[in-house]
């Protein structure tokens, strides 16, 4: 038993990623790249006039730090989440309720902090709802804690949207008419100053759009730090302990149902400053955008990325919200060619289609994700297998190579 | 009390069509231990198929008729008897043409992923379902269609009539049915080891492909059933129909105890009737919370459901 | 950890494919004016075409098309030297999607109005996007009266708004003799705006709300609630939402022994209320914006086109749309008397001009904008189904 404890968690103590000071050249380069690629793509699509495209990278970037969040609790603890989108949608409406009157408070000039005041208390809010959540429910496994985390989401939308206290204005959604959140710090100085054009094609302003993009990047950068310095901690290897056999963890001293509820509070901490954000970005919310589709959608985003893994909720992300959005996009702006309107239509209203597909597909060509984590790239083969370790062998040749370099 | 009875009326029949599709997530979840997301999917097909040979056998505008087989329609539709054996062909054609794509279903989606982490079939069966409401969507129709009339409906007062009545009984005869065959012939003794213990079953000659083709077979059976009682119940079918029904019965099956069938058809039934005392005594609004509350309590106090056994971990 | 590399490398290969598009995307789509001196200008069509109300959508969609493709093929168009080509926008019912939605049209430097959205938690957010852009927007189906009350330029309407419809609606159950009411609502802005408005009208008015309930908008099972409703014996049932799930409430309620006639809006008054509620429908109201279609000569072509054309009859939100398309279109060929290019910011401007001072007989009735944006059309006609059929019910009959 000992030994195979010690076996699984062999893992835990691999060179994480992006750890300053141990990456080699070729990942230092690559991540600059990334991030000159992050910061450059809104100003060209702005500049030639590819609106929709800052737009959408946006978007995709709000469900990393969701799928990050959710990465967690069902990554990292194991635990079947259905319910997700209910600490997003908690965030968004905290942002609403908290955020109008504190703008008020603040006065004019110093209104547009609003958001950054809000952020916090959104984060700290969808906490407490989460433990209120976790605590009956965190000794519940697998499919139980799913369905329970399902209803919950369900229970948050429908109280939503019967008004419940008289405070959510129903279907019709916040902020009310009259109301509105307040513009964030900042911005009404850069859209008057930064703007500029480069021959006839490529003009530049810093619109609305560009604001809210850097601020979810710059929270996408944080979170992913923050995660993946939890996960590297005593709580990070207590989760790894618990997704991998919750009675031998317990038996090695760790406090599972702790370790879970943290696991759990720590993600609904992400999806409600996700909430906040997504709250000012669309400066409205209804409960239309938090059904059980949505949850299911970040559940997805997790599991294609490949679990555990902060580079694959990046690339499922793209993958969930990127891949139908940009096919429209295209589409729609001619990039596929001078398309008729028909083909155009035809092209959007398959997208969803196309998606499913893709969705089986993938799964069956890749069941660990785009990039499993390579801590879990092991334990994914089975519990037989892994404990007599020929677990490799089952594998296509192609899995083994990853698997292998996984471990070295 | 008329009132009472009446909505105790409309919940049983509400938890009758539940009843049926909770078995269809519970059998699937008995055998590969997934939650089969599709399965709402499959709900929704029946339906569409039945419409459609309901449609061929009784609309004179519609199928056979066009044929030049209106003796046939006038046969079908003109007595008690023809119409027994309508609904029976109905019935049994749509459960074997769901049955089948369920199986394809399998074939193609979940078989290549049986060895594969736990999460992954479900998203493969989120992807299924994705597809499914989508192709019916672009290929047969987005708006709701009218489920053809025929039933002969006769009121009994209380809220009951014929068509209640044939919905109930015949949702418990195939309980039973699906009770027997698993508990009493061949098939079902190789369904139970499979469930059991997937390796072993394989070394004691159970043949476990063969065993999860017919759990997949007869799951979407059963909810084609269901399917056909939702469009003649309530008189339409629609793309999207599947999803809500779906989710509750899935928490029926959890609220039994899933992967055991008495308990998912405990949990139908009780779901069904939660509902309805709701939405009829206290608020229509709320009543889904109400259902998914009691879920959550419940499933506190018993965290492996009403019928399951609580989960020992083997170490 | 060659694999992660591998993973960054690859992403970042991914970026410049996409950056690289950017760039060559953008080269060639100036305005398509071709040597013959015609320019063609983007009209956006923005719906829920996959997910959501889709049926709704593809109406809206249809009544644009058929504008558009009657309208380039009309001497008012050809004299003008204009033509239109529809893009389509699919927001799936989703604020957040629709505001995508919305960038991706406005992206498209020819577009000069969206004829959309249909839901109005769509319709707000995203009409922000088109005011910032410069592109009129008139939707044919949002009816929360906030749409046009954030004090956003561009922003129109041909449907009538909750606060109109739900009151007239009040008023004629009232002169009907109906003094009691049951208002249930299907827990979207549009059913939950409708059922609201028409309660407090009803009472204020005299009337007497006996109960008020809330359902979904994909709910099937209403026989609780109907049995429920059957204990207070209503003279009357008002269904704020769409028929779809509308028709089978109004058949459960006839089930369950509920006599007293269901009244709903613009959003019940279809041909599928009927198909699909059966004989549970006769007697049922609606109330819907406009004089009624047949009464107008332009409607009745309409309505016939419309049936060659996609061989399925006109729903409610075609005929809006339609008139939402004719407006946009009617005032570019305005506004283009005045400026070279629509597209150039005194253009927009101009078509923003031209279009909150436009008049002309639409197939929903004289169409033309307050100052808020909304239409001026503010009669509201009721509808009864007869035989199968919904029948214009003339008010002097009522009394």
């Amino acid at each position: 038993m000992r030994e195979l404890i010690a076996e699984r968690l062999k893992g835990v103590t691999a060179k994480p990623l992006f750890t300053a000071g141990k990456m080699t050249a070729a990942q230092k380069i690559g991540i600059a790249l990334l991030v000159a690629a992050v910061i450059v793509a809104p100003i060209l699509f702005q500049g030639f006039g590819q609106l929709f495209m800052i737009r959408i990278i946006a978007v995709i970037g709000l469900y990393i730090i969701l799928a990050l969040g959710l990465n967690i609790v069902v990554g990292y603890a194991g635990l079947l989440d259905f319910g997700r989108i209910a600490f997003y949608a908690v965030g968004a409406y905290v942002a609403m309720w908290v955020g109008i009157p504190l703008a008020g408070l603040l006065g004019e000039t110093l209104e547009g902090w609003s958001y950054f005041l809000v952020l916090p208390i959104g984060g700290l809010v969808a906490c407490v709802v989460g433990l209120l959540l976790g605590l009956p429910v965190m000794r519940l496994r697998g499919d139980y804690l799913a369905i329970v985390t399902l209803g919950f989401g369900e229970i948050v939308r429908i109280c939503l949207t019967n008004n419940i206290f008289g405070i959510t204005n129903g279907a019709a959604g916040l902020p009310g008419s009259g109301d509105s959140l307040a513009a964030p710090a900042g911005l009404a100085w850069l859209r008057r100053n930064v703007h500029f054009t480069i021959g006839n094609n490529f003009e530049f302003t810093f619109t609305s759009n560009i604001y809210w993009y850097f601020v979810i990047f710059a929270l996408v950068a944080l979170s992913i730090l923050v995660i993946r310095n939890l996960d590297n901690s005593r709580l990070g290897r207590s989760w790894a302990a618990v997704r991998e056999d919750e009675v031998a963890a317990q038996a090695m001293g760790v406090n599972t149902t702790v370790a879970k509820l943290y696991a759990f509070v720590i993600g609904a901490f992400f999806g409600g400053i996700a909430g906040v954000t997504f709250s000012y970005f669309q400066a409205f919310v209804s409960p239309e955008s938090f059904t059980f589709l949505e949850s299911v959608l970040v559940l997805a985003i997790v599991v294609i990325g490949g679990m555990g893994s902060i580079p694959g909720v990046i690339f499922g992300a793209l993958a969930i919200q990127g891949i139908p959005e940009f096919i429209r996009g295209f589409a729609s702006a001619g990039w596929f060619g001078n398309l008729s309107a028909e083909t155009v239509s035809a092209i959007s209203n398959y997208r969803y289609l196309v998606f499913g597909a893709l969705m089986v597909f993938m799964m069956a060509v890749r069941p660990q994700g785009l990039i499993p984590q390579t801590r879990r790239a092991r334990e994914l083969l089975g519990e037989y297998d892994a404990i007599d370790g020929h677990e490799l062998d089952a594998r296509e040749p192609g899995d083994r190579a990853n698997s292998t370099r996984g471990r070295a | 009390m008329d009132i009472f009875i009446q909505q105790l009326v409309n919940g049983i029949t509400l938890g009758g069509m539940y009843a049926l599709i909770a078995l269809g997530y519970t059998l699937v979840y008995g055998i590969l231990l997934m939650i089969n997301f599709a399965h709402a999917e499959m709900f929704m097909v029946g339906a569409y198929v039945g419409l459609f040979s309901l449609k061929f056998f009784s609309d004179p505008e519609w199928g056979a008729a066009t044929l030049g087989l209106e003796g046939m329609q006038q046969f079908f539709t003109g007595s008690i008897f023809g119409l027994i054996i309508m609904f029976a062909i109905v019935f049994i054609f749509s459960g074997i043409v769901t049955g089948l794509l369920g199986m394809l279903i399998e074939r193609v989606a979940y078989r290549p992923l049986r060895n594969a982490p736990r999460l992954a079939p479900l998203i493969s069966a989120i992807g299924v379902s994705i597809f499914l409401q989508n192709a019916v969507l672009l290929w047969v129709d987005s708006r709701a269609i009218a489920f053809p009339n025929v039933f002969p409906v006769v009121n009994f007062g209380y809220g009951i009539n014929s068509l209640k009545i044939f919905i109930v009984v015949t949702s418990i005869i195939l309980l039973i049915g699906l009770d027997t065959l698993v508990s009493k012939t061949k098939m079902g003794k190789a369904m139970r080891a499979t469930s059991q213990d997937r390796g072993a079953a394989q070394l004691m000659g159970i043949n476990i492909n063969k065993v999860i083709a017919a759990t997949f077979f007869i799951g979407p059976a059963l909810g084609a059933v269901a399917g056909i009682f939702h469009g003649m119940y309530y008189g339409a079918v629609i793309f999207n129909m599947g999803f809500f029904p779906g989710i509750k019965a899935f928490t029926a099956a959890v609220l039994g105890g899933i992967g055991n069938l008495r308990g998912a058809m405990l949990g139908g039934f009780m779901l069904g009737i939660i509902e309805s005392m709701t939405a009829g005594f206290i608020s229509t609004g709320y009543k889904d919370v109400v259902a998914f509350a009691i879920l959550i309590i419940v499933l506190i106090f018993r965290p492996g459901g009403l019928l399951g056994e609580s989960v020992v971990e083997k170490v | 950890m060659k694999l992660k590399t591998g993973a960054t490398l690859f992403a970042t290969a991914m970026l410049a494919f996409v950056l690289a598009f950017a760039l060559v995307g953008c080269g060639g789509d100036a305005n398509d004016s071709a040597a013959d001196g015609v320019t063609t200008y983007t009209i956006g069509v923005a719906s829920p075409f996959t997910q959501g109300s889709v049926a709704q959508g593809q109406d809206i969609k249809r009544g644009a098309q058929l504008a558009i493709e009657t309208f380039n093929d009309s001497d008012e168009a050809r004299d003008a030297g204009i033509q239109f080509r529809m893009v389509e926008g699919d927001d799936m019912g989703d604020p957040k999607t629709a505001v995508t939605v919305a960038n991706t049209l406005v992206s498209d430097s020819n577009l000069i109005g969206v004829v959309g959205h249909y839901n109005s938690g769509a319709s707000i957010p995203a009409s922000k996007v088109y005011s910032d852009a410069g592109v009129v927007m008139v939707s044919p189906g949002s009816t929360n009266p906030d749409l046009t009350r954030q004090g956003l330029p561009g922003v129109f309407r041909t449907c009538a708004t909750d606060d109109l419809q739900g009151p007239a609606g009040a008023q004629y159950a009232l002169d009907m003799g109906y003094t009691t009411a049951v208002v249930i609502d299907d827990s979207t802005p549009y059913g939950e705006g409708l059922a609201t408005f028409f309660a407090e009208a009803f009472e204020e008015l005299g009337g007497e709300v006996l109960m008020t309930e809330k359902t979904k908008d994909v709910d099937t099972d209403f026989n609780a609630l109907a049995t429920r409703i059957s204990a207070e014996n209503p003279d009357i049932v008002f269904y704020g939402g769409m028929y779809n799930a509308g028709a089978l409430f109004s058949k459960q309620l006839t089930d369950a022994g509920v006599a007293a006639p269901v009244m709903g809006g613009d959003g019940i008054q279809e041909q599928d209320w009927i198909d699909l509620a059966g004989d549970a429908a006769e007697g049922d109201y609606a109330t819907n914006v406009g004089a009624p279609i047949d009464s107008l000569p332009s409607a009745r072509v309409f309505v016939e086109d419309y049936e060659d054309r996609f061989g399925e009859p006109a729903g409610t939100f075609s005929a809006f749309s339609y008139d939402a398309a004719m407006a946009i279109m009617k005032a570019a060929v305005e506004a283009s008397a005045e400026v070279s290019s629509l597209t150039s910011p005194a253009g927009r401007e101009a078509l923003l001009d031209a279009l909150e001072n436009i008049r002309f007989d639409g197939v929903t009735g004289e169409i033309s904008f307050d100052e808020n944006g909304d239409t001026n059309n503010k009669i509201i006609s009721l509808y009864r189904v007869e035989d199968g059929e919904w029948v214009f019910v003339d008010p002097a009959s009522i009394q």
